[in-house]
């Protein structure tokens, strides 16, 4: 131990020896002062400055945060900064040896933050940028990295619709939807856009940074640059010895919301309600007796001419079986969630880094590891991912810079053969007086189709197992131009493979039924009997295969140089981009044996091959000048000259260009000599023109919309599977870009000493000649109103605002930082071409445009007929919904005044199911060795509707049962229950009405961690350099008004894999 | 300055360096396409061209939900289907209820539109002549037919006969129904002379397919609804509309048309020859009713004692092989008992049930005691080849039902308990899939025991065209002229093949009794609705109220129940009770429902379109 500590101490003078100013003269007489830099979390930081006040003497810490300095003055003060952290100044008051923990600077005015196709001061960034860095994003204990975005950055809005292993990412949104079609942000990874795969499945402790380019600079990525840009930079080496971190996560996550269903009692009532409804549909004035009978008896005699009885589903009898709990076996009281799931589903992650390097080349590499398991009993369904990457920088000469970055990842998806809307859909149709499992453990019937969530979540019939692998490689060669100071170029190349495997086995499974009569010989057994009840007896298999290769090419040129005040940039380049992909798919069933699941062992008859392809290419010129007086007046224009394969020869080419400025209020003399209290404040302005060349109509890229051509399809003719041809689409010989206007003031600063920090933004978004099929001007006779071609008709605006404040001190051992951030935006249609001569409340045009489209066209609820007298009251006529009003019937409202509910009452909503604010409130807290944050996240305005699959098939939801017209207690508010859609405010046209909408308005504790870092001290008796354990959740605590499911959930039925509730451990050491 | 001079000259010179790159790769074509150009000068992409303009047929009337449901045939089970709002007669311009892709504008005219693009396309075509006037031929007939799809539904749509580009004038008025009926026989005629001696193929148009299109489409014409006269005559909305042309003939010469229908089916029946029906003698009961089973398989069954022979019938069929998984061999699932775990979809009405004759060629009636009591015994043939009722032996379905037999009554079980029978909905098994009715459709459905329709498939074609009802057409025409001698004697060939006595009547009880014959023979096959409205015999049809049966079994005294339960009776005493129910819906029938609205959308956007009668 000693000896290793003599080494290192050896090793750190002689360099720092080296990285001192050889300058620097000092007597023997001078104390030397050694110390450590940390951060809030006793992590140590490498590269501060450590500088004695009021001198040139200083040195900066190495990879582990030491520092040894010679200093003629015991009373001299220290200071010490760095990038990202506050400035701190130290007295030494004669120590020789001291620690020093640098806070968190949320200002961070000399930090660079990354931008399209390089880097920028911070100080003098003129866009509206969001950044955040990957240890907050590590935070939280997700292990998808787009659900870790939700509430940290302003203006970003992720919406995680389902928490499924494999598929659980969030829809990430910068500035809400701007478009029609695609209103996802381009995802650039170290510099190279769009690359298969995304954000989603990047390894957390893998990212540096974070930056969000929500403005007019994002104009540099031109035809793909409208809906925002998502730059992510990994992890690189910095020089110093190796640093070996190992990261340890076990975490355990449940539904974070399950709906609440009826229980057996609940949903008996509601099956007799319908056997009434249904009996006496033409007599309602019956109702009251044959409620009444139904409960006393069971029955009910219809007096007439020719007397009829009907029974209730459910008898006295069984109500008071169900009551007293008696015949568990024959009336039991189910809850199929519970059956279904278990308590918690573990989770874990490790994950492996080194770094280190030499003036000469610097590596950064990582290993990780995930598995997710899925939230069922039994399970089949879960996430395994293995990823390495590996970040190498080299100077070759002086002249002669290298970086290569190379990510292998494999990411292994399971399931069982029955989807996840399938296995839910069956939770919740599932009845509470069905049984789910037998005493023995036998799985009981099916709900249909031989769907028993309790098996079809298992391996028992069979797996879907899709295996994806990708392969990123980017090499970047920087070359100084020797001979010509700040003038670059650089080279950049990067081949992304991807590949899927896809392998979906289904084998027939067996269900117990039991008659609810017959007993084994023990006499309290049920007799079982076992029936193959899957759809299908024969094993089958599906395997699917898809391999595509993306090739990236970028040259630059850059031109960075400052001639006293003034400091110019200047950056010209070309990118290239080929996409290539091709894919088969093969099926094949007649299998002669469920032990053997290899394609050939499957029998010919009925086998499918299919096969798709696709090939694309892009070819960009780009640039940039930026220009700035004494960091003062800032000025930048970015342009991209851009060329998709999406377009016609004619249109390919658009021109992008983006114009930013700022001005450094603070740096005016008559404002630092007038406000003190302000450090830095800012004022930017952008304006920038960009495009979107993803042309989506109904979920479907339009490529190719200029060419005549014909797909391909079969159909049987002559006993035979033939070949058909099919006209694709009517070419359009003459479209282009849709163009984004992107208007943008910012304002940012920093106030009382730089501890409080602000950030607001005002934007205006206006999209013109979006692309739209305009059905509203072509007949069906014409024949070509499903082939219409993208026509640049739509159009968009989008307005809104942004906000982060801040505030961070240290008291004493205590230090915190508060930051909140918000975000809104509301997006308007100013042409959607709405089929003419419909009534204005009926356009979409003037009105919202969300992630499913145009809003709801919905009837506008209006209560409910009470009883026979509230129908009798009525004066609108109702025909054209049902023939006969009926107690309990709903209400709508006549818009159009005609005194009839048609179709034209329907109104345009004013919102639909996308939040128009979304925010977060960070607090950061440290005392000591520990550390604590929390992240609360919210979201508004969105509404969802919400309709579940009830009656004869299926359970109701327990609020349906709390709210609703019943015959002894009438509502004039909520209607009275429907059979499966068997009314017509439930089914059908009129089922679209607002009663069944919801806010999804909700505040939650999105994140919380909590870690403690072992002293130094102890830390190092043990050989590590850090040590570090925390605990930390997500979704912990939802605060809304729907109650019904997860208000981040867009299914309007809860047949969905719901959102995790995750709560874990974990470690991280640093040897 | 001058350092930076040369730097920007510099860049300058690799901007444009890099500018010079090569552009063509972005010249990319769609793999996996071709172009337009390329598919009409190659014979086998031509003929897969011609082969797509196929799918406009759908699934043929395998749909899960059947066409029968919107007449007195069936009802179908599953609510918020949009089934109540045509039958109610709800349905207006801006709520279509539920219009099947098989005759909706959009995709009628898609394939219109498909069809001249290759009639436009293929007379230039290179390559072989015969080929090229095959597909030349199969076109044509295509044209007509989806023509005469919107003619049937719809009465005249806009007569489109070119092929549109972007931004053209998209407005066209509707055609007068004789021009519509016109330009369908115009192409039949150039279809049968395309078609004429090239080999006939399963599913494809042959020149007797073109043939028996035209006689269909002549019937039609020479219907009561078609008359404008008549129509107004027995309707007041369609006396009110002012575009009757439009929906038929305002003048003219009936026995004139009657003879071209007439002809038209004669024709068809000179070309070729159907299932058995040369019989000069009833065939026994059992014989029979394999006849209607056979024929309903239409060859596709391989269930022992159907024969696959009774394929002679379909003159144009859509097929279904194992090779590609289309809905329509779900059939099974779609319409079978619940408690084999099937949908039910559409369940026979009472009325239907009513209309098949007894064995003696006699009217069944509920007022005969004998017949109220034992309602299924000693019915025609083709009842216990297309119904599913208490009772009826079925599939195999294991120890809960060793006997085999559809359960859809209520029977008395052990200490006043009931017994739900397993195919009611109120039984065990998913009863949210039972029949509202208490029948099955059997009709179409592939007997074969080894065939479980809740997991397996069954490949039975559609008739869309088959021999019997050209006979019945051809009849229908005799009988229309007078010629009742002629009418008797073709319809007589069914009757036999049915089992049943031939006709002996005359004038208009042999009108009557041609219809019902009709209404029997080809039930389930997409006719009943569209004869119905023709005959303008809707309101006293179609707009019947929904009746359902009610089976009860009661215990014989001293009886005790079986276990499990099955059709007993000498221990159960059966009631049959006929009972109306409109919960599911209340049908009513409006004259504005003798045509389909065209939906509002698409009349607005063709301003010259005019509304049909009794949606404005």
């Amino acid at each position: 131990m000693f000896k290793t500590q003599l080494f290192r101490n050896t090793c750190l003078s002689l360099f720092v020896m080296l990285t001192c100013c050889s300058g620097t003269v000092f007597s023997q007489s001078d104390i030397r002062v050694a110390g450590k830099v940390v951060d809030d979390k006793d992590s140590a930081i490498a590269n501060v400055s450590v500088l004695v006040k009021g001198t040139a003497n200083g040195t900066t810490t190495d990879q582990n945060g030491s520092f040894s300095l010679p200093v003629n003055n015991p009373k001299a003060v220290l200071v010490f900064s760095v990038v990202g952290y506050q400035s701190q100044e130290v007295a030494l008051a004669d120590r020789t040896q001291i620690t020093v923990r640098l806070a968190t600077s949320s200002s961070n005015l000399t930090d660079v933050i990354v931008v399209g196709y390089g880097t920028q001061k911070k100080v003098t960034v003129t866009g509206a940028v969001a950044t955040v860095k990957g240890s907050e994003l590590q935070k939280s204990p997700t292990v998808n990295l787009s659900n870790s975005l939700a509430g940290r950055l302003p203006g970003v809005t992720a919406i995680q619709s389902s928490g499924e292993p494999g598929y659980d990412g969030s829809a990430i949104r910068v500035r809400g939807t701007n478009t029609f079609g695609n209103s996802s942000a381009l995802i650039v990874i170290d510099g190279i856009p769009d690359r298969a795969g995304g954000l989603d499945r990047i390894n957390p402790a893998d990212v540096e940074s974070m930056s969000v380019l929500k403005d007019a600079s994002a104009a540099i990525y031109g035809a793909r640059a409208a809906n925002g840009v998502i730059l992510i930079t990994t992890k690189r080496g910095k020089t110093g010895k190796p640093n070996l971190l190992y990261d340890f996560n076990y975490g355990w996550s449940q539904p974070s919301r399950i709906p609440k269903m009826a229980n057996n009692l609940q949903y008996a009532e509601m099956a007799n309600e319908l056997v009434l409804y249904k009996e006496l549909q033409q007599n309602p004035e019956l109702w009251s007796a044959g409620w009444q009978g139904l409960q006393t008896s069971g029955q009910y005699t219809v007096p007439g001419a020719t007397p009829r009885t009907f029974f209730g589903t459910f008898r006295p009898d069984d109500f008071a079986k169900f009551r007293d709990g008696s015949s568990p076996l024959t009336h039991p009281n189910t809850d199929w969630f519970d059956a279904t799931n278990k308590t918690w589903a573990p989770q874990v992650r490790h994950n492996l880094q080194v770094s280190g390097g030499t003036d000469a080349i610097k590596y950064s590499g990582s290993m990780g590891y995930q598995n997710q398991d899925g939230f069922y009993e039994n399970s089949a369904t879960g996430y395994k991912q293995y990823d390495v990457r590996l970040n190498i920088d080299a100077k070759v000469n002086k002249y002669i810079n290298l970086g290569v970055g190379i990510l292998a990842r494999e990411e292994n998806r399971e399931f069982p053969t029955s989807t996840a809307g399938a296995i839910f859909r069956m939770q919740m149709r599932g009845k509470p007086s069905e049984t789910a499992i037998w005493p023995n453990g036998l799985p009981g019937p099916d709900i249909e189709n031989g769907e028993n969530p309790v098996v079809i979540t298992t391996g028992k019939t069979g797996y879907d197992r899709d295996k994806r692998t990708y392969i990123q490689t980017n090499a970047k060669l920087e070359i100084l131009i020797p001979g010509v100071e700040g003038l670059k170029i650089t080279g950049t190349a990067a081949f992304d493979k991807y590949n899927l495997d896809r392998k979906r086995w289904a084998t027939p499974w067996t269900l117990y039924f039991w008659d609810k009569k017959t007993f084994e010989a023990d006499g309290v057994s049920p007799k079982l009997e076992g029936k193959v009840r899957s759809t299908f007896s024969d094993p089958r298999l599906n395997q699917y295969s898809e391999n595509s290769l993306n090739v990236n090419l970028i040259g630059m040129l850059n031109y960075d140089r400052k001639f006293g005040d003034h400091t110019i940039g200047f950056l010209a380049g070309v990118q290239k981009e080929t996409n290539k992909g091709e894919g088969f798919n093969v099926f094949r069933r007649y299998f002669l044996t469920p032990e053997i699941d290899q394609i050939n062992v499957g029998g010919a008859d009925e086998q499918t091959i299919a096969g798709s392809a696709f090939t694309r290419a892009r070819l960009s010129y780009f640039g940039r000048v930026n220009y700035n007086y004494k960091e003062k007046y800032l000025f930048e224009f970015v342009w991209r000259e851009d060329g998709s394969y999406m377009f016609p020869e004619a249109g390919r080419f658009g021109f992008f260009p983006g114009v930013l400025a700022g001005w450094n209020i603070s740096d005016e003399k008559f404002f630092a000599q007038n406000v003190k209290f302000i450090d830095n404040l800012k004022l930017r302005a952008s304006f920038g023109q960009m495009g979107n060349d993803q042309v989506f109509f109904g979920g479907t890229l339009q490529e190719f919309a200029y060419l005549g051509t014909y797909t391909f399809d079969t159909y049987i003719l002559n006993n035979s599977l033939t070949r058909t041809l099919n006209e694709r689409v009517v070419p359009n010989p003459d479209f282009s870009w849709e163009i984004a206007n992107n208007l943008n003031l910012g304002l940012e600063g920093s106030a009382l000493n730089n501890k409080l920090n602000f950030e607001f933004e005002f934007f205006y978004n206006k999209r013109d000649k979006i692309l739209v099929r305009n059905e509203a001007a072509v007949p069906n006779s014409s024949g070509i109103s499903d082939k219409l071609p993208p026509v640049p008709l739509g159009k968009l605006d989008n307005k809104g605002w942004e906000f982060k404040v801040g505030y961070s001190d240290i008291i004493g051992e205590f230090r915190y930082t508060v930051s909140v951030n918000g975000g809104f935006a509301k997006n308007r249609l100013l042409f959607w071409p709405d089929t003419k001569g419909i009534p204005e409340y009926q356009r979409a045009t003037g009105r919202g445009f969300g992630t499913n489209g145009v809003n709801f066209l919905a009837y506008e609820y209006d209560g409910v007929f009470r009883d026979q007298k509230d129908i009798d009251a009525n004066t609108l006529d109702y025909s054209a919904a049902t023939s006969k009003l009926i107690p309990g019937d709903m209400k709508f409202k006549d818009m159009n005044n005609d005194k009839k509910i048609t179709a034209d009452d329907r109104v345009s909503q004013d919102w639909n199911r996308d939040p128009r604010f979304t925010g977060g409130l960070n607090i950061n807290l440290g005392w000591k060795n520990f550390d604590l944050s929390i992240l609360f996240q919210g979201a508004a305005g969105g509404r969802l509707y919400i309709n579940t699959e009830s009656g004869d098939i299926g359970n109701y939801l327990e609020y349906t049962y709390k709210n609703r017209w019943t015959v002894e207690n009438p509502s004039s508010v909520n209607p009275r229950i429907a059979n499966r859609g068997g009314t017509y405010y439930t089914g059908g046209g009129y089922g679209l009405n607002t009663y069944y909408f919801r806010k999804s308005d909700y505040v939650r504790l999105k994140n919380v961690e909590l870690g403690y870092n072992l002293p130094a001290a102890i830390g190092s008796k043990v050989g590590l350099q850090n040590a570090r354990i925390y605990v930390n959740g997500l979704n912990l605590i939802t605060w809304d008004e729907m109650k019904i499911w997860d208000p981040e959930s867009t299914s309007e039925n809860g047949q969905y894999y719901p959102q995790g509730r995750i709560i874990s451990v974990g470690a991280r050491v640093t040897f | 300055m001058k350092k930076i001079l040369k730097s920007i000259i510099l860049g300058v010179v690799t901007v444009t360096l890099l500018y010079s790159c090569k552009k063509d790769y972005l010249n990319l074509e769609p793999p996996g396409q071709v172009s337009d150009a390329l598919a009409w000068k190659d014979g086998p992409l031509a003929e897969g061209f011609v082969n797509g303009i196929y799918a406009g047929l759908g699934l043929g009337g395998f749909h899960e939900e059947m066409l029968a449901s919107f007449s007195d045939e069936a009802i179908f089970t599953h609510a918020g289907r949009g089934f109540n709002i045509v039958n109610e007669g709800i349905l207006n311009p801006s709520n279509l209820g539920w219009p099947n892709g098989n005759y909706q504008w959009n995709q009628m005219y898609t394939r219109i539109r498909a069809a001249l693009i290759a009639m436009t396309n293929l007379p230039s075509s290179p390559f072989d002549a015969t080929l090229r006037d095959r597909l030349r031929g199969e076109a044509m007939f295509l044209y007509a037919y989806y023509n005469h799809q919107l003619l049937r539904y719809y009465g005249g749509g806009p007569l489109i006969t070119k092929v549109y580009g972007l931004d053209e004038d998209y407005s066209a008025e509707r055609g007068t129904w004789a021009d519509n009926v016109n330009n369908i026989v115009k192409y039949c005629d150039s279809a049968v002379l395309m078609l004429n001696g090239k080999p006939v193929q399963e599913g494809r148009a042959s020149a007797n397919a073109a043939l028996a299109l035209k006689a269909r489409v002549l019937l039609y014409a020479a219907s009561d609804l078609h008359d404008v006269p008549t129509a107004k005559s027995k309707s007041t909305v369609i006396n009110a509309f002012s575009k009757p042309e439009i929906l038929g003939y305002p003048t003219g010469d009936r026995p004139a048309r009657w003879t071209l229908a007439k002809n038209a089916a004669k024709a068809v029946l000179d070309a070729t020859t159907g299932y058995k029906l040369s019989l000069a003698a009833p065939e026994d009961t059992a014989t029979a009713t394999r006849n209607y089973i056979s024929i309903a398989m239409g060859g596709g069954s391989k269930a022992p004692g159907v024969d696959a022979t009774a394929e002679s019938e379909i003159i144009f069929g859509r097929y279904f092989i194992p090779a590609k998984g289309e809905a329509a061999r779900q059939h099974g699932l779609n319409n079978g008992p619940n408690g084999y775990n099937n949908w039910a979809g559409n369940s026979p009405l009472q009325h239907l049930v009513d209309d098949y004759e007894m064995m003696d060629g006699t009217k069944f009636s509920w007022s005969n005691s004998a017949q109220k009591a034992e309602p299924y015994k000693g019915r025609e043939p083709r009842f216990y080849a297309h119904i599913l009722y208490d009772g009826a032996k079925w599939k195999p379905r294991g120890s809960s039902d060793p006997a085999n037999e559809i359960q859809t009554g209520n029977y008395q079980g052990a200490g006043g308990s009931t017994i739900y029978g397993l195919d009611t909905r109120q039984g065990p098994v998913e009863n949210w899939n039972g029949s509202w009715t208490g029948y099955y459709v059997r009709k179409f459905i592939d007997p074969n025991p080894a065939l479980n329709d809740n997991k397996d498939r069954q490949d039975v074609p559609w008739p869309f065209f088959r021999y019997t009802e050209m006979v019945l057409n051809y009849a229908e025409a005799c009988i229309e002229l007078g010629q009742d001698a002629e009418a008797r004697t073709w319809l007589n060939k069914i009757r036999y093949r049915a089992g049943l006595p031939g006709f002996t009547e005359s004038g208009d009880a042999l009108r009557q009794r041609y219809r019902n014959e009709r209404r029997i023979e080809l039930a389930y096959e997409e006719h009943r609705w569209h004869d119905a409205r023709r005959w303008m015999i809707a309101p006293a049809t179609l707009g019947r109220k929904n009746v359902y049966i009610a089976v009860i079994g009661t215990l014989k005294a001293g009886q005790t129940a079986t276990t499990p339960y099955r059709k007993d009776p000498t221990k159960y005493d059966y009631t049959y009770s006929p009972t109306v129910d409109n919960s599911l819906e209340n049908r009513n029938w409006l004259d504005k429902m003798y045509f389909l609205p065209i939906a509002r959308d698409e009349a607005i956007k063709n301003t010259k379109l005019v509304q049909n009668p009794g949606y404005e």
